[in-house]
């Protein structure tokens, strides 16, 4: 009978720990909330999505590996954070991305986004968000710039492999071409977003049968509010279907990976800019990356507040923003910079909004800045 | 404070003349974690006697206070219940031989800290003499003083875990009223019955101790916490308190920690305790069940602390049960006692699985504080490595005294202690909610323990 041993003495408690609640558990179910919206894609964008999301994938995975090889870190792709960043790159991206700088876009956001912060948990920007806005401060950004109409592919093959090539007669333009270099004509789309800023007007019924081809449009030629929600638009891959992102969200809020407050307050925000200066607010909430960007980019953990009342405020700033940004700026979506911008406030927000401690008076509604650049070791 | 200046928060009446009270179930404490009960192995098992090992190493110092002092000599014999142990400090408990003996040797011998304690080490003799009932005077008409003198002569002290001495307790500042007195039933700890066994058992002794803190405080009422996974417990206690209107029982939430003190104390009275004071500062005193039922005893009968029920339990345990064990047996023999253990155990703790201690050797001694002892197989959390915070907040979220969890780790990876101090390292009572809740599960209650050292050494 082993009742005389010695035992490890050497564990502090508690000796219990919550099931499955680990790090790659919470990047799975993101993973899970996102496979609809990827599916969505593929059948949206032909083969061509699928592609784009197995190399963003793939580059992610192996900058991970490398990286952290070389700076003498311990492996950790089973925590499928590099799929994960991998995956939401694709989702950012126009279908017709060509693939290299796919493959650029998602090294950076690993690489520099992540593993150069100091790894997974240190990072400050969200780092799929970081690779893509690098893309879109680069020369890359042209390629970025044009997207596809839905179901462009009809007629010419599922599996048939579109990308963009710049043309530089009469100035840069972006056009479509098979990778074999045969042209692909009247596949390119405006966004609805950019339709919008241009000035097009939109009117909320959609005409037709059926969903499916041209009768996802309106008479105006912008998709009415119902092929915004189902996702017959064009767009980024991962963007287009609200009722899909929608799905996926509300899981990861029943599997408490994400914390409501956040897409809550992000569509709120927007929503609230929206009505204030009543441009097309429901068009706005649907179109462009709205969603996916609530329920998934201002959510990420490592990037966003800790403290319930830090996540009003991110998540309110973040839906203002957006909502500014497309509003009053030359560019007509703002999520990506949004986010970004509020990350890097995420640790001073923090700071401002503790509660107070059990018992304590409450505080004034912001705490004051706590002093601490006191070192014990330097007073030792 | 003036003489006749009530403290502000005594006057809170609202919660006082409530009839509701005793069924108040709603009022909850926020943060907190729902870990699995993992009682029902053991809470249906009547008590049984645990017999008394060949050698019993009793600790000379079972408190928080003031270290004792043996009071016998290797070769000396001892009778059941004689003091072994004592110190002429307040703060202070005495220790009693739990059998009749020899006393073989004054020596260190591993404690449930990890660490090693100086043990009364008695050699049980084989004939033992029953113990004599030597009633002093009626429970029922103790004064305040005598109440306090017996709790401190029967060596009581806190038996959930904290074994802060309970004279000591009944002892508050004179410019602090205290009106409450609540009897901790909730047992939050998974595992652990004991409490349980108590209240189904011994409910009139429980009450009857709880009538004897309220003298001893001159306190109005006196409410017993219990967990509302215990209903019978609760129908016990009633039952036993039907004939005295100042005593309720109120059934609570389930959910870890809401035993302890100070939420216990929010949860029944809407009271809250500031950061770094005792309940006396509310009005309140809060006493665990097993303290009660044992100052009962004491008052009744002048039994001392020399023997407590303590849980023995955990998937590898043969006969897991509530057993009636003496102080000073080692805990490899009480596992026998509960008919030994199926494998090697990962990890042997002493207490609740959420805040006990891992134990180090099978010959460390029962105390009276120890209030369960489990034998845990290898869960998988055991072999998880430590990751960088990813910052979820869940810690935050269930942290019950609203600390920033999160932010300590941080100043302690720096060793910063100001700054874990600033957020909150020495308002954290290690409940452990936030590793409980942890996907990167960071160890947060060993990075507290380390800036609370530290933190003693600065002040030093």
């Amino acid at each position: 009978m082993p009742t005389v041993g010695k035992w490890d003495d050497s564990a502090v408690s508690p000796h219990l720990h919550e099931r499955g609640q680990t790090i790659e558990r919470a990047m799975l179910d993101v993973l899970i909330a996102l496979m609809p919206a990827a599916v969505w894609a593929v059948i949206v964008f032909g083969f061509q999505a699928f592609v784009v999301m197995v190399v963003s994938v793939a580059t992610a995975m192996l900058t991970e590996l490398v990286m952290r090889w070389i700076l003498g870190r311990k492996a950790t792709l089973h925590d499928l954070s590099a799929v994960l960043t991998g995956l939401l790159l694709a989702f950012l991206l126009p279908v017709a991305t060509p693939l290299w700088v796919v493959a650029i876009g998602s090294f950076i956001a690993v690489a520099v986004g992540k593993e150069l912060f100091g790894g997974l948990g240190k990072n400050i920007f969200n780092p799929a968000l970081f690779g893509r806005i690098a893309i879109m401060i680069s020369p890359l950004f042209i390629y970025t710039t044009k997207f596809v109409k839905p179901f462009w592919w009809r007629g010419i093959g599922f599996f048939t492999p579109i990308q963009a090539f710049i043309e530089n007669e009469g100035g840069q333009r972006i056009v479509y071409k098979t990778i074999a270099g045969t042209p692909l004509d009247a596949v390119s789309h405006a966004t609805p977003l950019s339709l919008i800023q241009n000035g097009r007007i939109v009117v909320d019924t959609t005409t037709g049968a059926t969903p499916v081809g041209a009768t996802w449009l309106t008479s105006t030629g912008a998709p009415g509010h119902h092929s915004l929600f189902l996702g017959l638009r064009s767009g980024s891959i991962g963007e287009v279907s609200v009722l899909l992102l929608l799905l996926g969200g509300l899981y990861l809020i029943y599997r408490r990976t994400i914390d409501w407050r956040i897409p809550v307050g992000v569509l709120g925000g927007a929503l609230l800019l929206f009505v204030v200066e009543w441009e097309q607010p429901l068009y706005q909430m649907l179109a462009g990356g709205l969603f996916l960007g609530a329920f998934y980019m201002a959510t990420d953990w490592v990037t966003s507040p800790v403290t319930r009342r830090g996540k009003w405020i991110y998540a309110v700033g973040i839906g203002v923003c957006i909502g500014l940004v497309r509003l009053h700026t030359p560019w007509p979506e703002g999520v990506a910079i949004s986010i970004l911008t509020w990350n890097v406030l995420t640790v001073a927000i923090d700071r401002y909004t503790a509660r107070a401690r059990f018992g304590a008076v409450k505080k004034p509604l912001f705490n004051r800045i706590p002093p601490v650049t006191g070192s014990s070791r330097q007073t030792e | 404070m003036g003489e006749d200046e009530e403290p502000e928060s005594i006057s809170d009446e609202r919660h006082f003349e409530e009839p509701g009270l005793s069924i108040r179930r709603t009022r909850t404490f926020k943060g907190g974690v729902h870990p699995g009960r993992n009682k029902a192995e053991t809470s249906s098992k009547a008590v049984l006697r645990a017999p008394l090992p060949p050698v019993l190493s009793v600790p000379l110092t079972q408190h928080i206070g003031a270290p004792n002092e043996a009071v016998v000599t290797p070769g000396e014999h001892v009778e059941l219940g004689q003091v072994i142990g004592d110190s002429g400090a307040f703060i202070a408990a005495p220790v009693h031989a739990p059998a009749a003996g020899t006393v073989e040797a004054v020596a260190d011998v591993p404690d449930f800290r990890g660490k090693s304690a100086l043990c009364v080490v008695i050699a049980v003799d084989s004939e033992q003499p029953g113990r004599e009932a030597s009633p002093r005077e009626r429970p029922g008409g103790l004064t305040a003083e005598r109440v306090r003198v017996v709790a401190r002569e029967a060596g009581l002290v806190g038996m959930g875990g904290a074994a802060f001495p309970t004279h000591v307790k009944l002892t508050p500042p004179a410019d602090k009223a205290i009106d409450t007195v609540i009897v901790n039933g909730c047992e939050c700890e998974p595992y652990l019955t004991c409490d349980h066994r108590l209240m189904l058992e011994r409910a009139p002794e429980l009450v009857g101790g709880l009538r004897l803190f309220m003298r001893a405080v001159d306190a109005r009422r006196g409410i017993i916490g219990i967990e509302a996974d215990k209903m019978d417990a609760v129908e016990s206690v009633r039952a036993a308190a039907s004939s005295c209107a100042e005593v309720h029982a109120a059934a609570l939430d389930v959910k870890f920690p809401q035993g302890s003190e100070k939420q216990l104390i929010h949860v029944l009275t809407g009271r809250d305790v500031p950061p770094g004071k005792l309940p006396s500062e509310v009005g309140c005193l809060v006493q665990n069940a097993g303290t009660a039922v044992a100052l009962y005893e004491a008052a009744a009968t002048g039994k001392p602390l020399y023997e407590r029920v303590v849980t023995i339990t955990g998937p590898l345990v043969a006969r897991p049960g509530n057993y009636l064990a003496r102080l000073g047996s080692p805990l490899g023999f009480l596992l026998g006692v509960a008919g030994g253990l199926a494998a090697e155990p990962a990890r042997v703790i002493a207490g609740g699985p959420m805040t006990g201690w891992a134990q180090g050797s099978a010959q460390s001694p029962l105390v009276k504080g120890m209030s369960g002892i489990i034998a845990l197989p290898l869960l998988p959390e055991y072999e998880r490595e430590e990751r960088a915070c990813v910052r979820c907040g869940k810690c935050v979220d269930a942290c019950p005294m609203f600390l920033l969890p999160n932010f300590i780790v941080d100043a302690v990876q720096e060793e910063e202690w100001p700054k874990a101090q600033m957020w909150g390292a020495l308002d954290c009572f290690e409940c452990g909610c936030c590793s409980y809740t942890c996907p990167a599960f960071i160890p947060h209650v060993r990075y507290v323990r380390s800036a609370k050292a530290a933190l003693a050494r600065t002040r030093e």
